[in-house]
Formats: structure tokens, C-alpha cells, sequence
């Protein structure tokens, strides 16, 4: 796994490349609490070129969003890819993520809260 | 830490140069001597004091001589290292020496500087290694801790089958392979009355002892909230509000959760984010079943599970697995996947449970080779053979 960060105004986009899998979920997790320590309010994570999800990356995201609601921030994911959308449908994460199919539509929508 | 070196010499000079010499480390408790006159006197001080660090010892000594010393030193006490004191130029024993293991050696006549660089090089390196020992003894104390954890763990899960030998309305198998030496998944079965049969599949987000211990306190909250008798999706919103509390890491558990009703084959089931089962059906068809929607449970507090329901007919199998099923990789890093889950099943709609589980788990494994197993591998099969 590579995650590439940048700011795009005051949203932090998080490009997650590869596998996120229980190895490299605390990796992610490292560096989403040093990132969140920072006080943003906005994060996008792009899964454009994220290949496989484990439930200990979707336990990641979650923590990450449970943080961002507690502090009124906001998280959007984009581009999932066929099997990762499924892996989303079935533990019902579907429903909980805003989810948006290109990484400009999901920088809009942020840009606009 | 005080380091502990004994010097082995017949020659009682080297006793008043050390004592001289290292004066100073001797009056800050940094090195502590201890002092004999041939082998046997300094093997019967090693086995009164024991920790050692570092033996000085000449070559030649009546009694027991330097080179026998120092192979009983390697034999007995392999964390204490040897520095020879040999004559100038005397190779041969040098590298007799060498060859038994001695750390290093200085020759006579002794220079006091060399001999305080090459003790303290020595001591270090005897340090390194005592920390290492130390470390690996550790490491076993854990190693040890795990395999109790593990059968512990095991011992959660019913591993007795047939479990309802008395029962001729269905029959249930199932089996876990833990990724490491604990693991986050469990099934859970049991009978909550004389027409009904509660059965369980769970799998925790992440592995290893946090997950097993999330394991541990699902699987328990589940059996207790389901034996009072609550319906499937009152179970997982029970469970789901108790794991929230406290949840700082944002653990979850994905659980399927189903109650046969063993008269007529009507099955009430919440799944909770959890891999929806197949049906394995008569006429040779194995379907998956529809994704519920619902969220994992542990997840966020105010969720609501809605519970489905669907009857079995005589000779069906509903099948559970966790996802270390399909995510188990080969090593060409291909995934066994749905597709090959779903024909290994197909050709196992008439099977035992027993025989369903074992072939699935015989598939993943032909498929995976020796490929490290990534995620814990669970599986359970309930046949409904009818009233």
C-alpha cells in the first residue's frame, strides 16, 4: 500500500494505492491520528487506485469518521471499484459513507459544507 | 548493572595489576572481579556465582589448563565470554583457542590499556548477548501465554459433533482456522427450546489478541442475549448499543445471526454486515443470499438492524464462512474468491455439513499451497433434513 496526501483547499485527500489490508490498515491509522491532530475538518479518501479492502482498513475509516463527526468535520470516499463497493454493501458501510464516483464530484460536495 | 569478570592465573601478579589498574570502576560498583589459580578453582566460581560475563584466563595453569577451561565454559555457560592470555607469539594456541570459541585474546606481557579496551569491548559484546537471551526468554514466555490463549479461545467455540445426536430434524457442522495463534472469528450454536436452534457466524475487524478478545466478549454477549430468547435483530441492536460504549479503536464485528425452526424449516436471521450464506438447495443449486444492508454491529450506536426470513426445504444446507474464505490468496496473490466458493458448493448440495465444511476448507487449502494464511478461515453448515 502507498498513500499519496494532499490539501486540496481545506480538504486533505488521502490517495490510498494498493492493498488495505490488516498490515498496511496501521500504516493508515499512523498517519490519519497525525493528520487528525492537525484539526482538519475535511478528508477525502480516494480509492481510485485501491485495489482490496479488509475489515481492518473499513475499521480505520470508521474510527476516522467517528472522529471527524465528533469534532463536526466530514469524510466523502470516491471511486470505489466493483469489489470494494461490495465489500462497502455488505457490512452495510454503504449507507454510513457519503460515496461519490469521481474525486471531483466528492471535492465539490466537501468543498460546499 | 555491575559486570562480573573472573580471572583465571597461577601467577598471583596479574590479581594485584587488575586490582590496580580497574581501581576505579571497582569503587563504582561498574565491574566486580572475582580471581582463581587454575580451571577447576574458576569453574567452581562460576558455579557458585553463575553470572559471569567475562573470564580472563592465562594458558597454562596446573590442575585444569586454560584451553580445557575454556571448552567447559562454552559447554556450561555459552552467554559468558573468553579472553585468553597467551605468550607472545604463541599462534598455535591462539588459534587453538580461537577455534574454541574464545571472544578474543591478549598476549603476555600484558599491556593494562589494551587490556582495559579489550574487557570493556568484551563486556559489550557479553551484554548484547544477554540481553538477547533475555529476549528470546521472553518471547517464549509469550509464546507460551498465546497457546494458552489459543486453547482458551478454542474451547469458546463448540468443537463436539454431532453436537444433538438426539436430533433427527438437522444436522450441523463447523470449523475455525485461526490466522495467527488467536483470531477474531467464532461460530456459536445452540438450542433455545424444543422447536428452535440459534446458530452464529462472527468475524471481528483486524486480527491477533485485540480482535480475540473483541471475540471473546461478542460471542459471549450474543449467546447470552439470544438464550433469553430475543428475536435475531433485537440480539444484534442489544449487542450492537453494548459494544458501542467505550469502543475507542472503532473494533466491530460483522455476526449473522439465525433461528431454525427445526419443525417446519423456517429460518429468522439478522446479519449484521456479515458475508450473506449460500443455500445450498436439492436440485443442485447453490445461492447466495440477498446483502441485508445492515450495518456491522459495534459500529455506530444507533443502528438499526432489520431481521429476514426464509424456509428451507428437507435436504437444504444453509452455509456460513467468514471472509478468510474467499480472501485466502495463493501465490500469485489471486484471491479463491466467490466463484470457486460457489462451484466447490455446488457440487456439495447433497453432502453431510460435516463433509461441506471440510471439502471447503480442503479447496481453500489446495488453492492457497503454502502461501501464509492472512485472515482466519471459519465455515458452518446446517442441513434441514425435515420434521
Amino acid at each position: 500500500m502507498e498513500i499519496v496526501q494532499e490539501q486540496h483547499g481545506d480538504v486533505w485527500v488521502f490517495l490510498i494505492k494498493g492493498k488495505l489490508d490488516s498490515l498496511s490498515s496501521k500504516a493508515l491509522e499512523d498517519q490519519m491520528a497525525t493528520t487528525l491532530a492537525q484539526g482538519p475538518k475535511k478528508i477525502l479518501a480516494d480509492f481510485t487506485q485501491l485495489d482490496y479492502i479488509s475489515s481492518a482498513g473499513l475499521r480505520v475509516l470508521l474510527m476516522t469518521a467517528k472522529k471527524l463527526s465528533g469534532s463536526n468535520g466530514s469524510i466523502a470516499l470516491c471511486a470505489l471499484k466493483p469489489s470494494i463497493k461490495t465489500v462497502f454493501d455488505i457490512a452495510g458501510f454503504s449507507a454510513v459513507f457519503q460515496i461519490f464516483p469521481t474525486p471531483s464530484e466528492a471535492l465539490t460536495h466537501l468543498a460546499g459544507k | 548493572m555491575t559486570a562480573r569478570i573472573l580471572v583465571v592465573d597461577d601467577e598471583p601478579d596479574l590479581h594485584g595489576m587488575i586490582t590496580q589498574k580497574f581501581r576505579r570502576q571497582v569503587h563504582n560498583r561498574e565491574i566486580q572481579f572475582e580471581f582463581a589459580g587454575d580451571g577447576v578453582q574458576a569453574l567452581a566460581v562460576l558455579q557458585n556465582i553463575g553470572a559471569i560475563d567475562v573470564v580472563l584466563t592465562d594458558i597454562n595453569m596446573p590442575g585444569m589448563d586454560g584451553l580445557t577451561l575454556l571448552q567447559r565454559i562454552g559447554e556450561q555457560y555459552p552467554l559468558t565470554k573468553v579472553v585468553m592470555v597467551s605468550a607472545y607469539g604463541d599462534m598455535q594456541n591462539i588459534r587453538t583457542a580461537l577455534n574454541r570459541g574464545a571472544f578474543d585474546f591478549v598476549t603476555k606481557p600484558i599491556a593494562l590499556d589494551d587490556l582495559e579496551i579489550t574487557l570493556r569491548k568484551t563486556l559489550q559484546v557479553a551484554a548484547t548477548g544477554k540481553q538477547a537471551a533475555r529476549d528470546r526468554e521472553q518471547l517464549m514466555f509469550l509464546q507460551r501465554e498465546l497457546d494458552v490463549a489459543r486453547s482458551i479461545q478454542r474451547a469458546m467455540v463448540p468443537s463436539t459433533f454431532p453436537p444433538f445426536p438426539e436430533r433427527k430434524e438437522f444436522e450441523i457442522h463447523a470449523d475455525m482456522i485461526p490466522a495467527r495463534e488467536v483470531g477474531g472469528d467464532f461460530y456459536d450454536f445452540f438450542l433455545l427450546d424444543d422447536d428452535r436452534l440459534g446458530f452464529v457466524i462472527g468475524d471481528v475487524s483486524d486480527k491477533g489478541v485485540p480482535a480475540a478478545l473483541f471475540m471473546a466478549v461478542s460471542r459471549t454477549l450474543l449467546r447470552a442475549t439470544a438464550l433469553e430468547g430475543l428475536p435475531p435483530a433485537e440480539c444484534l441492536t442489544r449487542m450492537n448499543r453494548v459494544l458501542c460504549l467505550e469502543n475507542l479503536s472503532a473494533m466491530f464485528v460483522t455476526i449473522f445471526y439465525g433461528i431454525l425452526h427445526f419443525r417446519t424449516g423456517e429460518v429468522e436471521y439478522c446479519n449484521g454486515g456479515h458475508n450473506p450464506p449460500y443455500v445450498l438447495r436439492c436440485d443442485g443449486d447453490a445461492r447466495m443470499l440477498a446483502t441485508s444492508g445492515n450495518l456491522v454491529v459495534g459500529g455506530l450506536p444507533n443502528s438499526s438492524y432489520r431481521a429476514t426470513e426464509l424456509t428451507l426445504q428437507a435436504g437444504e444446507t444453509i452455509f456460513l464462512y467468514s471472509d478468510g474464505v474467499t480472501d485466502s490468496a495463493n501465490h500469485q496473490d489471486e484471491q479463491f474468491g466467490e466463484e470457486r466458493l460457489t462451484a466447490t458448493l455446488k457440487c456439495k448440495t447433497k453432502a453431510s455439513p460435516a463433509e461441506a465444511v471440510q471439502s471447503v476448507i480442503a479447496e481453500v487449502k489446495a488453492f492457497s499451497g503454502n502461501a501464509p494464511q492472512a485472515d482466519d478461515i471459519t465455515v458452518l453448515a446446517l442441513k434441514y433434513l425435515g420434521d
